[in-house]
Protein backbone atom coordinates (compact mmCIF):
# COMPACT_ATOMS: atom_id res chain seq x y z
CA UNK A 1 0.00 0.00 0.00
CA UNK A 2 1.23 3.09 -1.09
CA UNK A 3 2.39 5.93 1.66
CA UNK A 4 0.54 8.72 0.83
CA UNK A 5 -1.41 11.70 2.59
CA UNK A 6 -3.56 12.38 -0.09
CA UNK A 7 -7.02 10.66 -0.88
CA UNK A 8 -6.76 10.44 -4.34
CA UNK A 9 -5.63 7.45 -6.71
CA UNK A 10 -2.44 7.18 -8.42
CA UNK A 11 -2.99 4.75 -11.00
CA UNK A 12 -0.20 2.62 -11.85
CA UNK A 13 0.62 2.10 -16.08
CA UNK A 14 -1.16 0.19 -18.15
CA UNK A 15 -1.41 -0.63 -21.39
CA UNK A 16 -4.80 -0.26 -22.19
CA UNK A 17 -4.47 3.51 -23.30
CA UNK A 18 -2.34 2.56 -25.83
CA UNK A 19 -3.87 -0.50 -27.25
CA UNK A 20 -7.43 1.99 -27.14
CA UNK A 21 -5.26 4.51 -29.37
CA UNK A 22 -4.00 1.33 -31.67
CA UNK A 23 -7.58 0.38 -32.12
CA UNK A 24 -8.93 3.73 -33.09
CA UNK A 25 -6.13 4.00 -35.54
CA UNK A 26 -6.76 0.43 -37.17
CA UNK A 27 -10.46 1.11 -37.06
CA UNK A 28 -9.97 4.69 -39.17
CA UNK A 29 -7.50 3.07 -41.86
CA UNK A 30 -9.87 0.20 -41.96
CA UNK A 31 -12.73 2.19 -43.12
CA UNK A 32 -10.69 3.63 -45.69
CA UNK A 33 -8.93 0.29 -46.70
CA UNK A 34 -12.99 -1.11 -47.15
CA UNK A 35 -13.86 1.64 -49.19
CA UNK A 36 -11.08 2.06 -51.95
CA UNK A 37 -9.99 -2.05 -51.37
CA UNK A 38 -12.90 -3.60 -50.55
CA UNK A 39 -10.85 -5.62 -47.18
CA UNK A 40 -12.63 -5.82 -44.08
CA UNK A 41 -8.96 -7.53 -42.13
CA UNK A 42 -7.87 -4.04 -40.27
CA UNK A 43 -11.43 -2.92 -39.47
CA UNK A 44 -12.22 -5.98 -37.98
CA UNK A 45 -8.70 -6.55 -36.01
CA UNK A 46 -9.16 -2.74 -34.76
CA UNK A 47 -12.80 -3.86 -33.58
CA UNK A 48 -11.07 -6.62 -31.70
CA UNK A 49 -8.78 -4.40 -30.04
CA UNK A 50 -11.15 -2.48 -29.23
CA UNK A 51 -13.10 -4.35 -27.63
CA UNK A 52 -10.32 -6.01 -25.53
CA UNK A 53 -9.01 -2.71 -24.42
CA UNK A 54 -12.55 -1.79 -23.15
CA UNK A 55 -13.04 -5.51 -21.59
CA UNK A 56 -9.34 -5.17 -19.78
CA UNK A 57 -9.74 -1.30 -18.80
CA UNK A 58 -13.08 -1.56 -17.14
CA UNK A 59 -12.36 -4.75 -14.81
CA UNK A 60 -9.12 -3.14 -14.12
CA UNK A 61 -11.28 0.05 -13.01
CA UNK A 62 -13.17 -2.21 -11.18
CA UNK A 63 -10.26 -4.05 -9.43
CA UNK A 64 -8.82 -0.58 -8.53
CA UNK A 65 -12.44 0.57 -7.09
CA UNK A 66 -14.08 -2.50 -5.61
CA UNK A 67 -10.92 -5.04 -4.91
CA UNK A 68 -8.17 -2.54 -3.74
CA UNK A 69 -10.40 0.54 -2.44
CA UNK A 70 -8.92 3.42 -4.37
CA UNK A 71 -12.44 4.70 -4.83
CA UNK A 72 -12.15 7.45 -1.56
CA UNK A 73 -14.87 10.01 -1.58
CA UNK A 74 -12.85 12.58 -3.76
CA UNK A 75 -12.26 9.93 -6.11
CA UNK A 76 -15.63 9.21 -6.44
CA UNK A 77 -16.43 12.52 -7.03
CA UNK A 78 -13.99 13.03 -9.91
CA UNK A 79 -15.64 9.66 -11.38
CA UNK A 80 -19.27 11.51 -10.90
CA UNK A 81 -18.02 14.44 -12.87
CA UNK A 82 -16.32 12.58 -15.51
CA UNK A 83 -19.82 10.76 -15.96
CA UNK A 84 -21.64 14.16 -16.34
CA UNK A 85 -19.45 15.73 -18.97
CA UNK A 86 -19.14 12.85 -20.82
CA UNK A 87 -23.02 12.66 -21.03
CA UNK A 88 -22.75 16.28 -21.70
CA UNK A 89 -20.75 15.80 -24.65
CA UNK A 90 -23.08 13.06 -25.75
CA UNK A 91 -25.74 15.47 -25.48
CA UNK A 92 -23.98 17.90 -28.02
CA UNK A 93 -23.33 14.65 -30.28
CA UNK A 94 -27.26 14.39 -30.47
CA UNK A 95 -28.01 18.36 -30.99
CA UNK A 96 -25.92 18.09 -34.37
CA UNK A 97 -28.76 15.76 -35.67
CA UNK A 98 -31.34 17.47 -33.99
CA UNK A 99 -30.05 20.59 -36.06
CA UNK A 100 -29.54 18.51 -39.25
CA UNK A 101 -33.19 17.23 -39.28
CA UNK A 102 -34.73 20.92 -38.43
CA UNK A 103 -32.63 22.44 -40.88
CA UNK A 104 -34.07 20.22 -43.61
CA UNK A 105 -37.46 19.88 -42.39
CA UNK A 106 -38.47 23.40 -41.31
CA UNK A 107 -37.73 25.17 -44.58
CA UNK A 108 -37.91 22.04 -47.29
CA UNK A 109 -36.50 22.86 -50.44
CA UNK A 110 -38.38 22.50 -54.02
CA UNK A 111 -36.90 19.11 -54.59
CA UNK A 112 -38.91 17.36 -51.63
CA UNK A 113 -41.91 19.34 -53.27
CA UNK A 114 -41.61 22.20 -50.38
CA UNK A 115 -43.31 20.12 -47.66
CA UNK A 116 -42.43 17.80 -44.84
CA UNK A 117 -42.46 14.92 -44.77
CA UNK A 118 -41.46 15.20 -48.57
CA UNK A 119 -43.51 14.09 -51.45
CA UNK A 120 -43.66 10.36 -51.91
CA UNK A 121 -42.59 9.70 -48.31
CA UNK A 122 -44.33 7.27 -46.29
CA UNK A 123 -44.22 8.21 -42.69
CA UNK A 124 -44.69 5.85 -39.79
CA UNK A 125 -47.46 6.15 -37.70
CA UNK A 126 -46.18 7.79 -34.82
CA UNK A 127 -49.06 5.99 -32.64
CA UNK A 128 -48.27 2.53 -33.14
CA UNK A 129 -45.07 1.36 -32.52
CA UNK A 130 -42.79 4.13 -31.86
CA UNK A 131 -45.47 4.95 -29.81
CA UNK A 132 -44.85 1.58 -27.49
CA UNK A 133 -41.04 2.24 -27.61
CA UNK A 134 -41.83 5.51 -25.80
CA UNK A 135 -43.87 3.66 -23.11
CA UNK A 136 -41.10 0.87 -23.03
CA UNK A 137 -38.13 3.02 -22.22
CA UNK A 138 -40.44 5.13 -19.45
CA UNK A 139 -41.09 2.12 -17.85
CA UNK A 140 -37.15 1.18 -18.05
CA UNK A 141 -37.11 4.41 -16.31
CA UNK A 142 -38.81 3.57 -13.95
CA UNK A 143 -37.45 0.20 -13.24
CA UNK A 144 -34.08 1.71 -13.00
CA UNK A 145 -35.00 4.24 -10.79
CA UNK A 146 -36.51 1.35 -8.39
CA UNK A 147 -33.08 -0.72 -8.38
CA UNK A 148 -31.34 2.29 -7.49
CA UNK A 149 -33.52 2.56 -4.65
CA UNK A 150 -33.72 -1.04 -3.90
CA UNK A 151 -29.86 -0.90 -4.13
CA UNK A 152 -29.98 2.18 -1.41
CA UNK A 153 -32.30 0.08 0.69
CA UNK A 154 -30.30 -3.02 1.27
CA UNK A 155 -32.88 -4.85 -1.01
CA UNK A 156 -30.56 -7.69 -2.67
CA UNK A 157 -33.43 -9.52 -4.22
CA UNK A 158 -35.57 -6.32 -5.31
CA UNK A 159 -31.96 -4.66 -6.56
CA UNK A 160 -31.62 -7.79 -8.98
CA UNK A 161 -35.34 -8.22 -9.87
CA UNK A 162 -35.64 -4.51 -10.76
CA UNK A 163 -32.50 -4.21 -13.09
CA UNK A 164 -32.81 -7.63 -14.75
CA UNK A 165 -36.51 -5.73 -15.96
CA UNK A 166 -34.35 -2.91 -16.75
CA UNK A 167 -32.51 -4.60 -18.89
CA UNK A 168 -35.68 -6.70 -20.14
CA UNK A 169 -37.38 -3.64 -21.00
CA UNK A 170 -34.09 -2.40 -23.15
CA UNK A 171 -34.09 -5.17 -25.24
CA UNK A 172 -37.57 -5.18 -26.09
CA UNK A 173 -36.64 -1.58 -27.44
CA UNK A 174 -34.28 -2.77 -29.84
CA UNK A 175 -35.81 -5.43 -30.89
CA UNK A 176 -39.10 -3.84 -31.50
CA UNK A 177 -36.61 -1.01 -33.27
CA UNK A 178 -34.98 -3.45 -35.59
CA UNK A 179 -38.35 -4.54 -36.46
CA UNK A 180 -39.50 -1.38 -37.30
CA UNK A 181 -36.14 -0.84 -38.95
CA UNK A 182 -36.53 -4.22 -41.25
CA UNK A 183 -40.58 -3.12 -41.95
CA UNK A 184 -40.07 0.39 -42.80
CA UNK A 185 -41.46 1.62 -46.30
CA UNK A 186 -38.30 4.14 -46.54
CA UNK A 187 -34.76 4.08 -46.48
CA UNK A 188 -31.62 5.42 -45.24
CA UNK A 189 -31.11 6.46 -49.22
CA UNK A 190 -34.16 8.33 -49.29
CA UNK A 191 -33.55 11.75 -49.47
CA UNK A 192 -32.76 13.63 -46.59
CA UNK A 193 -35.89 12.14 -44.63
CA UNK A 194 -34.53 8.85 -44.92
CA UNK A 195 -30.95 10.31 -43.84
CA UNK A 196 -31.93 12.57 -40.99
CA UNK A 197 -34.35 9.81 -40.06
CA UNK A 198 -31.97 6.56 -39.61
CA UNK A 199 -28.89 8.58 -38.78
CA UNK A 200 -30.26 10.44 -35.42
CA UNK A 201 -32.60 6.96 -34.58
CA UNK A 202 -29.59 4.96 -35.69
CA UNK A 203 -27.43 6.65 -33.30
CA UNK A 204 -30.00 6.33 -30.39
CA UNK A 205 -30.45 2.69 -30.81
CA UNK A 206 -26.66 2.30 -30.86
CA UNK A 207 -26.76 4.26 -27.59
CA UNK A 208 -29.59 1.96 -26.11
CA UNK A 209 -27.30 -1.21 -26.74
CA UNK A 210 -24.73 0.40 -24.90
CA UNK A 211 -26.43 1.59 -22.38
CA UNK A 212 -28.13 -1.80 -22.08
CA UNK A 213 -24.92 -3.48 -21.90
CA UNK A 214 -23.31 -0.87 -19.32
CA UNK A 215 -26.71 -2.12 -16.94
CA UNK A 216 -25.76 -5.63 -17.90
CA UNK A 217 -22.53 -5.28 -16.56
CA UNK A 218 -24.17 -3.95 -13.67
CA UNK A 219 -26.29 -6.64 -12.79
CA UNK A 220 -23.50 -9.09 -13.23
CA UNK A 221 -21.54 -6.97 -10.44
CA UNK A 222 -24.60 -6.64 -8.36
CA UNK A 223 -24.95 -10.72 -8.34
CA UNK A 224 -21.57 -10.93 -7.16
CA UNK A 225 -21.85 -8.60 -4.35
CA UNK A 226 -19.41 -5.41 -5.50
CA UNK A 227 -22.22 -2.97 -4.66
CA UNK A 228 -22.68 -1.49 -1.19
CA UNK A 229 -25.76 0.26 -0.20
CA UNK A 230 -23.97 3.40 0.00
CA UNK A 231 -20.94 3.22 -3.04
CA UNK A 232 -22.49 1.70 -6.16
CA UNK A 233 -21.05 4.67 -8.29
CA UNK A 234 -20.79 2.09 -11.31
CA UNK A 235 -24.50 1.50 -11.05
CA UNK A 236 -25.41 5.26 -10.83
CA UNK A 237 -23.28 5.88 -13.69
CA UNK A 238 -25.09 3.15 -15.82
CA UNK A 239 -28.40 4.62 -14.62
CA UNK A 240 -27.49 8.43 -15.89
CA UNK A 241 -26.71 7.26 -18.99
CA UNK A 242 -29.78 4.88 -19.34
CA UNK A 243 -32.07 8.51 -18.21
CA UNK A 244 -29.89 10.13 -20.80
CA UNK A 245 -30.96 7.69 -23.91
CA UNK A 246 -34.54 7.87 -22.79
CA UNK A 247 -34.61 12.00 -22.87
CA UNK A 248 -32.67 11.71 -26.08
CA UNK A 249 -35.79 9.52 -27.16
CA UNK A 250 -38.40 11.33 -26.30
CA UNK A 251 -36.89 14.04 -28.23
CA UNK A 252 -36.54 12.09 -31.53
CA UNK A 253 -40.00 11.03 -30.87
CA UNK A 254 -41.54 14.28 -30.22
CA UNK A 255 -39.29 16.02 -33.24
CA UNK A 256 -39.46 13.01 -36.32
CA UNK A 257 -41.91 11.33 -34.97
CA UNK A 258 -44.76 12.88 -34.58
CA UNK A 259 -44.22 16.66 -35.67
CA UNK A 260 -41.79 15.51 -38.80
CA UNK A 261 -44.99 13.17 -39.78
CA UNK B 1 -19.90 23.48 13.42
CA UNK B 2 -17.25 21.23 12.44
CA UNK B 3 -19.86 18.74 12.34
CA UNK B 4 -22.19 20.33 10.33
CA UNK B 5 -19.09 20.99 8.43
CA UNK B 6 -18.28 17.11 8.10
CA UNK B 7 -21.66 16.55 7.21
CA UNK B 8 -22.64 19.21 3.98
CA UNK B 9 -18.92 17.70 3.07
CA UNK B 10 -20.52 13.84 2.58
CA UNK B 11 -23.04 14.96 1.16
CA UNK B 12 -21.30 16.56 -2.19
CA UNK B 13 -19.37 13.61 -1.58
CA UNK B 14 -22.37 11.74 -2.84
CA UNK B 15 -22.52 9.84 0.38
CA UNK B 16 -25.74 10.98 1.71
CA UNK B 17 -26.26 7.55 3.83
CA UNK B 18 -23.37 8.04 5.64
CA UNK B 19 -24.54 10.80 7.72
CA UNK B 20 -26.89 8.65 9.32
CA UNK B 21 -24.70 6.72 11.80
CA UNK B 22 -22.88 9.83 12.58
CA UNK B 23 -24.14 11.11 15.99
CA UNK B 24 -24.44 8.02 18.54
CA UNK B 25 -28.11 8.32 18.83
CA UNK B 26 -28.22 7.51 15.08
CA UNK B 27 -26.01 4.20 15.30
CA UNK B 28 -28.82 2.10 13.81
CA UNK B 29 -27.49 0.72 10.34
CA UNK B 30 -30.14 2.91 8.16
CA UNK B 31 -31.80 -0.34 6.73
CA UNK B 32 -35.13 -2.48 7.96
CA UNK B 33 -34.87 -6.03 8.90
CA UNK B 34 -36.63 -7.61 6.14
CA UNK B 35 -34.52 -5.76 3.34
CA UNK B 36 -30.66 -7.90 3.71
CA UNK B 37 -28.56 -9.43 1.32
CA UNK B 38 -26.51 -5.83 0.32
CA UNK B 39 -23.50 -5.10 2.37
CA UNK B 40 -22.42 -2.20 3.63
CA UNK B 41 -19.52 -0.14 3.26
CA UNK B 42 -19.35 -0.60 6.92
CA UNK B 43 -19.01 -4.87 5.76
CA UNK B 44 -17.03 -4.50 2.66
CA UNK B 45 -14.89 -1.37 2.08
CA UNK B 46 -10.91 -2.06 1.82
CA UNK B 47 -8.24 -0.26 1.10
CA UNK B 48 -7.56 3.38 1.33
CA UNK B 49 -11.69 3.75 1.36
CA UNK B 50 -11.72 1.92 4.43
CA UNK B 51 -9.09 4.33 6.22
CA UNK B 52 -10.92 7.16 5.14
CA UNK B 53 -13.87 5.95 6.04
CA UNK B 54 -13.47 4.83 9.25
CA UNK B 55 -11.55 8.05 9.84
CA UNK B 56 -14.52 10.58 8.98
CA UNK B 57 -16.07 8.14 11.77
CA UNK B 58 -13.72 9.07 14.19
CA UNK B 59 -14.02 12.92 13.18
CA UNK B 60 -10.08 12.67 12.09
CA UNK B 61 -9.28 13.75 8.42
CA UNK B 62 -5.33 12.20 7.82
CA UNK B 63 -6.05 12.47 4.04
CA UNK B 64 -7.02 16.15 3.97
CA UNK B 65 -10.57 15.63 2.08
CA UNK B 66 -12.03 18.39 3.50
CA UNK B 67 -11.24 22.12 4.05
CA UNK B 68 -8.23 23.25 6.70
CA UNK B 69 -10.09 24.52 9.33
CA UNK B 70 -10.35 28.63 9.55
CA UNK B 71 -8.22 30.21 11.92
CA UNK B 72 -7.85 34.14 13.09
CA UNK B 73 -4.62 34.16 12.54
CA UNK B 74 -3.52 36.58 15.75
CA UNK B 75 -0.93 35.10 18.06
CA UNK B 76 -3.67 33.64 20.41
CA UNK B 77 -5.00 31.63 17.58
CA UNK B 78 -2.17 31.33 15.20
CA UNK B 79 -3.24 29.28 11.61
CA UNK B 80 -2.39 25.92 12.43
CA UNK B 81 -0.54 23.79 9.46
CA UNK B 82 -0.12 20.39 9.78
CA UNK B 83 2.52 18.71 8.12
CA UNK B 84 4.51 15.57 8.41
CA UNK B 85 7.91 16.74 8.69
CA UNK B 86 9.66 19.47 9.98
CA UNK B 87 8.86 22.14 7.68
CA UNK B 88 6.08 22.67 5.37
CA UNK B 89 5.76 25.52 2.17
CA UNK B 90 3.05 28.00 3.16
CA UNK B 91 1.07 30.54 0.46
CA UNK B 92 -0.55 33.45 1.82
CA UNK B 93 -2.91 35.32 0.05
CA UNK B 94 -2.77 38.32 2.86
CA UNK B 95 -6.57 39.62 1.30
CA UNK B 96 -8.31 37.90 -0.72
CA UNK B 97 -8.45 38.21 -4.22
CA UNK B 98 -4.96 39.11 -3.71
CA UNK B 99 -2.68 37.74 -7.07
CA UNK B 100 0.93 37.77 -5.68
CA UNK B 101 1.09 34.74 -3.00
CA UNK B 102 3.76 34.89 -0.27
CA UNK B 103 5.37 31.69 0.05
CA UNK B 104 7.54 30.67 2.81
CA UNK B 105 9.14 27.91 4.67
CA UNK B 106 6.82 27.29 8.00
CA UNK B 107 9.33 25.62 10.25
CA UNK B 108 8.47 23.22 13.15
CA UNK B 109 9.04 24.94 16.92
CA UNK B 110 7.80 28.77 16.98
CA UNK B 111 5.53 30.39 15.37
CA UNK B 112 6.56 32.32 12.34
CA UNK B 113 4.67 35.73 10.88
CA UNK B 114 3.61 36.27 6.85
CA UNK B 115 6.46 38.89 5.87
CA UNK B 116 3.79 40.60 4.51
CA UNK B 117 0.71 41.06 6.15
CA UNK B 118 2.21 39.65 10.24
CA UNK B 119 -0.84 36.65 9.87
CA UNK B 120 0.94 33.85 12.73
CA UNK B 121 1.26 30.36 11.40
CA UNK B 122 2.41 27.25 13.53
CA UNK B 123 4.01 23.57 12.40
CA UNK B 124 2.20 20.84 13.95
CA UNK B 125 3.76 17.57 13.32
CA UNK B 126 1.24 14.93 12.29
CA UNK B 127 2.44 11.06 11.39
CA UNK B 128 2.35 9.83 7.94
CA UNK B 129 -0.77 7.66 7.33
CA UNK B 130 0.01 4.35 6.82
Amino acid sequence: MAHQAHAYHMVDPSPWPLTGATAALLMTSGLAIWFHFHSLSLLYLGLTLLLLTMIQWWRDIIREGTFQGHHTPPVQKGLRYGMILFITSEVFFFLGFFWAFYHSSLAPTPELGGCWPPTGINPLDPFEVPLLNTAVLLASGVTVTWAHHSLMEGNRKEAIQALTLTIILGFYFTALQAMEYYEAPFTIADGVYGTTFFVATGFHGLHVIIGSTFLTICLLRQIQYHFTSEHHFGFEAAAWYWHFVDVVWLFLYVSIYWWGS
Amino acid sequence: MAMAAFRWKLWSCGLSRLTASRTPAARVIARPMASTGIPTDEEQSTGLERKTLQAIKKGMDPYSIFKPKEYAGTKEDPHVVPATTDKRLVGCICEEDNTAIVWFWLHSGNPQRCPSCGSHYKLEHHELPH
